[in-house]
Parts: C-alpha cells; structure tokens; sequence
C-alpha cells in the first residue's frame, strides 16, 4: 500500500474504542485541575514520544509509520477527527486512529487490551 | 524553636499526583504493549527512546551559546563546526541516545544573528528540530498556525510572542527538514559585560534559541504565549 493510499485510509474512519475515549474527556488539564497536579503534561507523555521515535527508528524494516507519516496524519486528525481534544491527547489518538488505519492494530484487539490493562491496573 | 527547626515529616510532603485511572493513559499502555507484540519495537528499544526524551533539554544549546559568547575561538567553532561544539557541551549528534539515532539525525547549523539579521526556526513541513541538543518542542511549534504563518509574516508572529523588532532588522526565517536543523545564536545583551558563563547560559532560554525571544538581564524562563488550535482549513 502506498503513503497516500495510506493516509486515506484514516479518512472518515470511526474506531469505537477512541471515540469513547473522546466523549470521556479525561484530558489532563481537567485531571490535573481535579487533583491539584501542576505538570503541564500527562505522565505518559514521554512514553508516547518514545513509541514514535521506536516505530520511526524501526520504520525502514517494518514499513510501519515513520515519523513524517505520523506527523502528517497527526496533524490531519488532530484538526479534523480529534479536533475537541488538546496534545497531547489528540497525538495520542492519532497514533492510535493511524494504526489501526493500516490493520496494524485490530479495532476489537485494541478494545479487548484496553480492558484487560484497566483491570490489571485497578486490581 | 523555630517552626522547620526540627526533623520532620509533615502530613504531606509528595507533590499531588492524579489518583485515578485515565482512558489515555491506558491507552498509551495498550497501544505499546501491542507495537511490541507485534514485533514492531521491542520493550527495550521504547525504554531506551523514553529515557533520552526524559534527558534531553536546552540546557546544552544554553551553554554552546554562553561560551561562544565568551570566547572567540569557540563560536568560530561553533560557526563552522556546529557538530564538533556540540560534543563539547555534550551532545554527539552522531549518537544521541548513545545506541542509535532516532528522527533527528542530520546535520546540524547554528544561526548567527547580527545587528541587522534575527534569525527564527521552523519546520513548515510537520516538527522537525534540533531534539538533541535543544530538547523536546514545545507544544505550540508543532501547531499550524505557528508553521503556516511564521514563514508568511515573520515579524508579525513574533510580534505574538512579545518580540518587536525593528525595521531596520531584517528577519530569516529558516525551515528545517528531515536532515537539517538549526538553532539560533543570539546577540549577547547589554549590562551582561562580567558574567561568566553560567550566567550568560541562564538567560539563554530555549525560546530564545528558537529565536522568538531575545535574551536578556533577568529573564530565565521562557515567554508564556497562549496557543490556539489552527483554524480549519475552508471547505
């Protein structure tokens, strides 16, 4: 599949799991005003920045998403599908809208992680 | 006694933290967790590239320019050898995570501003900068709204930023790319004649190395600027 191929494919693409996660609005400005918390970003900041630079670093092997796809489709839905969301929720999102976009991630695998990691970490 | 005249442990003394499981944070989680499945990076590789977005900063870059400031031979050095600098304040753009590059390697210039010229990076395309030695971007050079406009009216989105120049000082505005990155060298300030170089470097912000801010006596952070969404393109 081509880039542009690619990019289309996140087009007009509803994902259930992130939808929800939009409407639930957990931004971290509104988490951190809740609980007094004065950092500017969310703690997983940096472990997301570490998940662009590792699949960008691995990109030239595995023809998965290199930064300037990221960016670029970051940029698209940040301004179109997660335009309600603040960064970095919203490069957050669009990391996720774009590989599921390419099949990389499965709409129902992703749901079905995203409950087991709430139940691990609420246990 | 006085009221800290005493070994203690008052009620609360860990900064507040967020006491509830965010939507986002676990999706950061399952999103990893199933690039490593899937064999696209490993759990070692995503530490490692954490560890060096957690260590990186300005502070290098503040430096590079307090002692170019000072001596002569240096910001020479730095002029025309902008890689060899680094590695004295350093940053080895060759290795900076020190296992392997991720997106910023390249090469690598430092602006010099004059009387007459003031220099300001971008990167028009997506977010492109000098990650290694200036640290993460911040939040508002990855808008479209800064990476749009910088490149058409220069001065008036400085002029956002709180930094007026005047006519008689031209602007560059230079547009990175995926091999090349660029920071700015300011102009030393006025009523800085003695300082040594850690206090020259703490004047030296990031926003100033970005060029859209001047150094100057008694300013240490970084301007405050309210950011707003790009507008969306017209259908």
């Amino acid at each position: 599949m081509s880039t542009s191929e690619e990019s289309r494919s996140i087009d007009g693409l509803e994902i259930a799991p992130l939808t929800k996660i939009v409407e639930r609005n957990q931004v971290w400005g509104r988490m951190a005003a809740k609980y007094g918390v004065e950092n500017p970003v969310p703690p997983w900041k940096s472990s997301l920045d570490g998940i662009c630079d590792a699949l960008d670093h691995a990109a030239c092997r595995t023809g998965v998403l290199s930064s300037k796809e990221q960016r670029d489709e970051e940029d698209k839905l940040s301004a179109t599908t997660y335009s309600s969301l603040p960064y970095p929720e919203n490069q957050l999102l669009a990391l996720a809208h774009s590989l599921i976009g390419r099949g990389v991630i499965d709409e129902t695998e992703l749901q079905e992680r995203l409950s087991a990691i709430r139940a691990r970490l609420e246990a | 006694m006085t009221e800290h005249d005493h070994d203690h442990d008052h009620d609360r003394t860990a900064a507040p933290m967020v006491d509830e499981i965010t939507d986002f944070e676990v999706l950061e989680i399952a999103v990893r967790e199933l690039c490593i499945e899937k064999g696209l990076f490993t759990a070692e590789d995503h530490r490692r590239f954490t560890e060096f977005t957690e260590q990186i900063g300005p502070t290098p870059a503040a430096h590079l320019v307090a002692r170019a400031w000072l001596d002569p031979d240096f910001k020479n050095l730095a002029l025309t050898e902008p890689m060899t600098a680094s590695k004295q304040v350093g940053v080895d753009w060759l290795e900076p995570t020190g296992f392997g590059t991720p997106s910023d390697f390249t090469a690598f210039h430092i602006l010099e501003d004059t009387p007459t010229l003031h220099h300001v990076i971008v990167c028009a395309l997506c977010s492109c900068y000098p990650r290694p030695i200036l640290g993460n971007s911040p939040e508002w050079y990855r808008t479209p709204n800064y990476r749009r406009r910088l490149v058409r009216w220069p001065r008036e989105v400085l002029a956002e930023f709180g930094l007026y120049l005047p006519e008689d000082v031209a602007i560059r505005v230079e547009d990175s790319n995926q091999k090349h990155r660029f920071m700015v060298m300011p102009l030393r300030p006025d009523g800085t004649a003695d300082w040594d170089e850690d206090q020259l470097a703490a004047i030296v912000t990031r926003d100033c190395l970005i060029g859209v801010a001047l150094p100057k006596v008694g300013v240490t952070t970084n301007a405050i600027t309210d950011t707003r969404p790009a507008m969306h393109p017209a259908k």
